[in-house]
């Protein structure tokens, strides 16, 4: 199956990939095309600036909808810089651990209080 | 009067801004007269506007009556006096990073400020392009840090380009819940102010729900270490102070209300930041 690509620069209207909110519009479209069972890439073409912010809402969020192997089998990412590799490298990281032990965060505030 | 006298990136500084703050916040329609005087780092604009605007939400009139000379000049220039009363005059340097009042919502301007103020400037003839992306890029994850948890009003920016320094200190504020309410609603914790933004600071802690996050301000960490800058966050009665040489805390008397993200870069820095290993996207999810 081939797959369908996503333009993040035409989601958003920007080269600006930012904002948490124009992340949603992205996770809305590839949350979509997954649930139908369709093969999506996501092309970084033409985006000069992104966050984490972003990255979380558009691809982090996947993570608490499908599981790891779905997600590796029928997404994939092109045209995405070196620095924006490691951004998503690191959302997509921490989306797992967040999705594997949902009350991590309530037992969080014994990371500064222990030390 | 009231004077703010020598405001820098500092404790004392912070300390001054909230004094001000603190001695008018309950007045209704007054007249407010201020003076600055000594020095008052142009970055720190951004801290007074959001303070100034405060004010005036009780109908109250503020007079900036007296400023120094090199002071006035500075803040013309920037535009941060032009929101009050003053004629703005153009920055023949260009050395300021103009002050900017934005509503959450203004994300598109804030991306054209960001181009302007920042990434097209060729008069930062110092900086490679990849460390002013790098700036660009920690100092819109604090902008969308903000849109997302303060529920402020407004976000108020501005920075200040020293060529000598080889720096650029940017300073983005906001007017709303502040870290230590905001994370101990979330958890029901009592954190006080500076464990609430310690703990914030660190990787992975996020208090969206069922939304992953918590990087931005750990990647800011990271790279303000590389750099060898330093970033200030004041919220509550609480400062953070975070630079390569670690971490320190400190108590005000009072308390801000709301949160400066005070930041200093170096634009002398030649680091490549190239991976320590290239990140293979085939294999990145």
């Amino acid at each position: 199956m081939e797959a369908i690509t996503i333009n993040i620069i035409n989601i958003v209207g920007s080269s600006f990939c930012v904002e948490a909110e124009d992340g949603e519009k992205v996770f809305v479209l590839i949350n979509r095309l997954l649930s139908d069972h369709k093969k999506v890439m996501l092309s970084f073409l033409n985006v000069e600036m992104l966050t984490t912010a972003f990255l979380n809402t558009a691809v982090g969020q996947l993570y608490g909808k499908f599981t790891e192997d779905q997600i590796r089998e029928n997404l994939s990412v092109k045209d995405l810089s070196a620095s924006g590799a490691v951004s998503l490298k690191r959302v997509v990281e921490t989306a797992k651990l967040y999705y594997k032990d949902p009350g991590a965060m309530e037992r969080s505030m014994n990371d500064i209080l222990d030390e | 009067m009231s004077i703010l006298n020598n405001i820098n990136n500092s404790y004392h500084g912070y300390q001054q801004l909230i004094d001000f703050y603190h001695e008018h916040k309950d007045k209704l329609f007054d007249k407010i007269d201020l003076e600055l005087e000594f020095w008052f780092a142009a970055n720190m604009a951004s801290a007074l506007g959001g303070i100034l605007d405060l004010l005036n939400e009780n109908f109250n009139e503020v007079i900036i009556k007296s400023i120094q000379p090199d002071i006035e000049k500075i803040l013309l220039k920037n535009e941060f006096l032009s929101y009050f009363g003053h004629p703005s005059i153009s920055d023949d340097y260009q050395t300021t990073i103009k002050f900017q009042k934005l509503k959450p919502t203004d994300g598109k301007f804030f991306n054209n400020y960001v181009m302007n103020e920042l990434l097209d400037r060729s008069e930062l003839p110092r900086m490679s392009q990849l460390v002013k992306q790098k700036i660009a890029e920690k100092i819109y994850e604090i902008f969308v840090n903000a849109q997302i948890h303060s529920k402020s009003k407004h976000i108020y920016t501005c920075g200040q380009f020293y060529p000598k320094k080889n720096t650029i200190e940017f300073t983005i504020v906001d007017m709303g819940i502040g870290f230590k309410k905001k994370i101990n609603e979330r958890f029901g914790w009592n954190l006080d102010a500076t464990q609430a933004i310690k703990w914030a600071t660190q990787d992975r802690h996020t208090t969206k729900i069922g939304v992953p996050g918590g990087i931005g301000l750990a990647l800011l960490k990271e790279f303000v270490t590389l750099n060898k800058g330093f970033m200030h966050i004041i919220s509550d009665n609480g400062l953070y102070q975070f630079d390569s040489n670690g971490e320190q805390m400190h108590h005000f008397t009072r308390s801000f209300p709301g949160t400066i993200v005070n930041l200093q870069f170096r634009t002398d820095d030649t680091g490549s930041y190239t991976l320590k290993e290239e990140i293979d996207l085939n294999n990145i999810f």
